[in-house]
């Protein structure tokens, strides 16, 4: 198998990367001097993956929402015992999340990176449902839905996204409901293993302290080949206007909180990429507390220092979200819409852009010097369908023409949601 | 591993430098540990946001950030914790290697100037601190106080303690309380900075890929010219036992019941209490996540913490009003069973193995050593990761079950839904 070795101009940061014979895509990066190593076992299979086929299928397939969490949670469990308890005669420290786009296993530890790497392929490649674990986790999951709903940051966020999204399944919660998760069978997570599961749908990236030469023996024992299934998804048709520009919800918290998203057309690859580091850089230069429109909401006491941007996209969207902490939330959306539409005018102020692309290239050297970061970027990277260090490159690369001309296209103050929980 | 030297360059003030080649970055930070007091949390806390967002020459958050996004996004932070007795106040900046400035900045010398104004020429004048950055922090002191119920499991953890250390220092929230931040003045936030610089125990953290002798000489010669009266300080004052187990409830507008109950000690041996906690609740493959969660399904989250300041392990869950008392009387029968050393030589060999994984990793972030040789710092006990794993691994079952056998109930908080 070759081994390619890719390369950041701009960093000297180096990662090998590997198409192994099984089908599944490996990225190693080996960073001198540091004792920590970090895996992670990644699908492109998140909660927004509903609907979906194979080459062999005639039609889509739907499955109930939070079947992606809920098969993260499963996979967990053998036929004998749980990962937690192989890890634990390694030491690492292991967990698995799932997001929109990408359900992920992980491991990180300072001793014995192969052993647990061993069981990282292991349990990710050996699926053990039946009906009765099935029913065990509805609880331990509907715990989890009540844990979320009672946090007003992750409330604010799905209201607001579902003011925006008429059918795109970004919009719903990633562990589903209490009522999607009851529709869930083994026979149901057993399809949706088989079909996301496959290694030609997955990547696995491990960083720090490891040996390329290492991995690839390990990778070479356990991967089991697998036929390329031609795993088609698809989304529902999302029209590119919001749902309704207002959303208000009343749960205990302190000051009210709000997001702001602005919904905008979505894109792939680096596209997206270069859309997304555009936005990014056009968002701090008018969120940033550098720049006049934070001072002038601080003056007036409308915000306080949590207010801020980020950008949020994934396949089939891409929004801009303002967030933050207001006893006024409206009028801190009219003095926004206000500077979007001045700096459409007038130009972003040439210091300031100057001031923040700095600020963002050092945030990137920053991250290279950290394992967990290190191993997040390149699986993103992945996920998103780029190369890694093309971030690095877009920013480099990024000229005031582009920043401005993403902030007209873009920033469309007409398609906005508020959205409150107070 | 690092090279690791701490030096007192003024009367309560130590200066640690921590030097490791492979880090792209810098890291200066100055922690003050004052007595946490409901009087003076609030104005402390203020003093430092102050100071973290302003000084003579940058005035207000805007100015300093613009400067700062120039040198490369280095960052200051401010952060205000409790530690056992005492609040602990860090400022402290983080900026990239001079060999990374695109146009030969010299990054690491001017964040240096910027983070000593911050502390020594701060924006004030006849004893005050000027309007604009104290009223920003102001607000955001107050929004603080108010954002506590936002995080339900910070907060069920706090009311806790509020009962659980009542009469003590740990009984203070670490912003004080809204209605002292209330009635802030600005000469109150300075009077309070004020005191900080002479009378908190003062410990300042450099974290470099190589040593930087005029980085110390500007911070020793600034610190070394304060006038400095410090009291004998002591970190470590474990929490009195309650005579009765004193148990209250709170009703709020929430999905999920949350319950946290506090053990008090008089153990001294604390690593055997830590390592006690591991086998208890501190992993995914302990006694609490492995019956409390995996067995019978009663909470998400399950999971024990102790407190070597104080002498107190604290166990929280996330759970069914209907379950609340199966999951208590489950979280006292693990309890009980490790009393009874009804736990295997593999119970304690991985969870001698996962503080292993924990501490072999300190170096790999400048944050890992910083945090690592502060709480040496407070436990009075200066050692490395490697000594530490030492003393871990001596650690015998019978010292485990007398760490366990000292443990006593002391509070219960429930929250529930209305």
């Amino acid at each position: 198998m070759e081994i390619q070795e890719i390369y950041c101009s701009q960093t000297g940061d180096k990662c090998n990367f590997i198409k192994h014979s099984s089908g599944l895509k490996i990225y190693i990066c080996e960073m001198n001097g540091f004792s920590t190593t970090e895996a992670l076992f990644g699908t492109k299979y998140g909660s927004i993956n509903t609907m979906f086929k194979t080459g062999k299928d005639k039609d889509y397939t739907t499955v109930p929402e939070g079947i992606a969490h809920f098969l993260e949670h499963k996979l967990f469990e053998n036929e004998d015992c749980d990962a937690f308890a192989l890890y634990a005669k390694t030491g690492a420290n292991a967990n698995a999340y799932t997001s929109f786009d990408r359900t992920c296993y992980l491991f990180s530890c300072s001793e014995n990176y192969l052993e647990s790497l061993k069981i990282l392929l292991g349990f990710v490649q050996n699926p053990y449902f039946t009906q009765e674990t099935v029913d065990k986790e509805q609880g331990i999951i509907g715990q989890e839905i009540k844990m979320c709903n009672d946090n007003p940051g992750w409330k604010v966020l799905f209201n607001m996204l579902q003011g925006m999204y008429h059918n795109h399944p970004v919009a719903i919660d990633i562990a589903g409901t209490v009522e999607s998760i009851a529709k869930i069978d083994a026979e149901l997570l057993y399809k949706c293993y088989n079909t996301f599961y496959n290694l030609h749908n997955m990547v696995l990236v491990i960083a720090g302290n490891v040996k390329t030469a290492d991995v690839l023996e390990v990778a070479d024992e356990l991967l089991k080949s697998c036929e390329n299934i031609e795993l088609e998804t698809v989304f529902p048709h999302e029209p590119y206007e919001i749902v309704k520009s207002e959303v208000y919800e009343h749960l205990p918290v302190g000051m009210p909180i709000f997001n702001i998203g602005i919904k905008c057309a979505p894109l792939s690859g680096y596209d997206r990429l270069k859309a997304d580091m555009e936005c990014y850089v056009a968002g701090n230069a008018i969120s940033d507390p550098s720049a006049p429109l934070y001072k002038k909401l601080i003056d007036e006491k409308l915000i306080n220092s949590t207010f801020g941007f980020e950008v949020f996209e994934g396949d089939g969207f891409f929004a801009l979200i303002f967030s933050g902490e207001s006893n006024d939330p409206k009028k801190v959306l009219s003095y926004l819409i206000d500077e979007i539409e001045g700096i459409k005018a007038h130009g972003i102020d040439k210091e300031l852009y100057n001031s923040i692309k700095k600020s963002t290239y050092g945030g990137l050297i920053m991250e290279s010097n950290n394992v967990e970061a290190v191993a997040s970027n390149l699986i993103s990277a992945f996920m998103s369908g780029v190369e890694p260090y093309d971030q690095i490159k877009v920013l480099s690369e990024m000229t005031y023409d582009d920043v401005q001309k993403t902030i007209i296209e873009r920033f469309d103050t007409k398609n906005l949601t508020l959205s409150v929980i107070e | 591993m690092a090279n690791y030297l701490r030096k007192i360059i003024a009367d309560g003030v130590g200066y640690s430098t921590i030097i490791d080649p492979k880090f792209k970055t810098n890291r200066i930070q100055i922690t003050f540990l004052t007595d946490l007091l409901e009087e003076t949390a609030g104005a402390n806390a203020l003093a430092v946001g102050i100071m973290s967002s302003s000084n003579a020459k940058y005035k207000n958050i805007s100015e300093i950030t613009a400067k700062l996004n120039s040198l490369y996004g280095a960052s200051i932070s401010v952060d205000v914790v409790k530690q056992g007795d005492y609040q602990k106040l860090t400022v402290g900046v983080s900026s990239i290697n001079n060999r990374y400035a695109l146009e030969g900045e010299d990054i690491s010398g001017e964040t240096l100037s910027i983070l000593l104004d911050c502390i020594f020429s701060p924006n004030a004048q006849n004893n005050e601190f000027a309007k604009e950055p104290f009223d920003f922090r102001k607000k955001d002191l107050l929004d603080s106080i108010e954002a506590e119920i936002n995080n339900k499991r910070g907060y069920a953890v706090l009311q806790n303690q509020k009962k659980a250390f009542a009469g003590e220092n740990s009984g203070n929230s670490h912003f004080g309380t809204k209605e002292t931040a209330e009635n802030l003045t600005s000469a109150q936030a300075f009077a309070s900075y004020k005191r900080l610089l002479s009378d908190a125990q003062i410990e300042i953290y450099f974290v470099g890929s190589e040593e930087n002798d005029t980085i110390e000489k500007k911070i020793s010669d600034a610190f070394s010219k304060l006038d400095r009266k410090v009291k004998e300080n002591k970190f470590i004052n474990f929490s009195p036992l309650k005579q009765n187990v004193y148990r209250f409830e709170e009703k709020l507008d929430v999905n999920q019941c949350k319950m946290v109950m506090a053990f008090k000690t008089d153990c001294t041996d604390r690593h055997a209490m830590k390592l006690m906690n591991t086998i208890f609740g501190g992993t995914p493959f302990s006694k609490l996540f492995l019956n409390v969660r995996e067995k019978l399904s009663l909470c998400y989250y399950c999971a024990s913490n102790y407190s070597m300041l104080k002498g107190t392990l604290f166990v929280d869950c996330g759970v069914e009003e209907e379950n609340i008392k199966k999951a208590e009387q489950e979280i006292l029968n693990q309890l009980e069973e490790i009393k009874k050393g009804n736990f295997s030589d593999e119970d304690i060999k991985n969870s001698l193995l996962s503080i292993e994984n924990s501490l072999k990793g300190i170096g790999d972030t400048p944050m890992s050593y910083v945090n690592w040789y502060y709480s040496c710092f407070v436990q009075n006990e200066i050692i490395t990761p490697a000594q530490a794993l030492e003393k871990y691994n001596e650690i015998t079952k019978e010292r485990i079950i007398k760490a366990a056998e000292s443990i006593k109930l002391d509070t219960v908080y429930v929250m529930k839904g209305e």
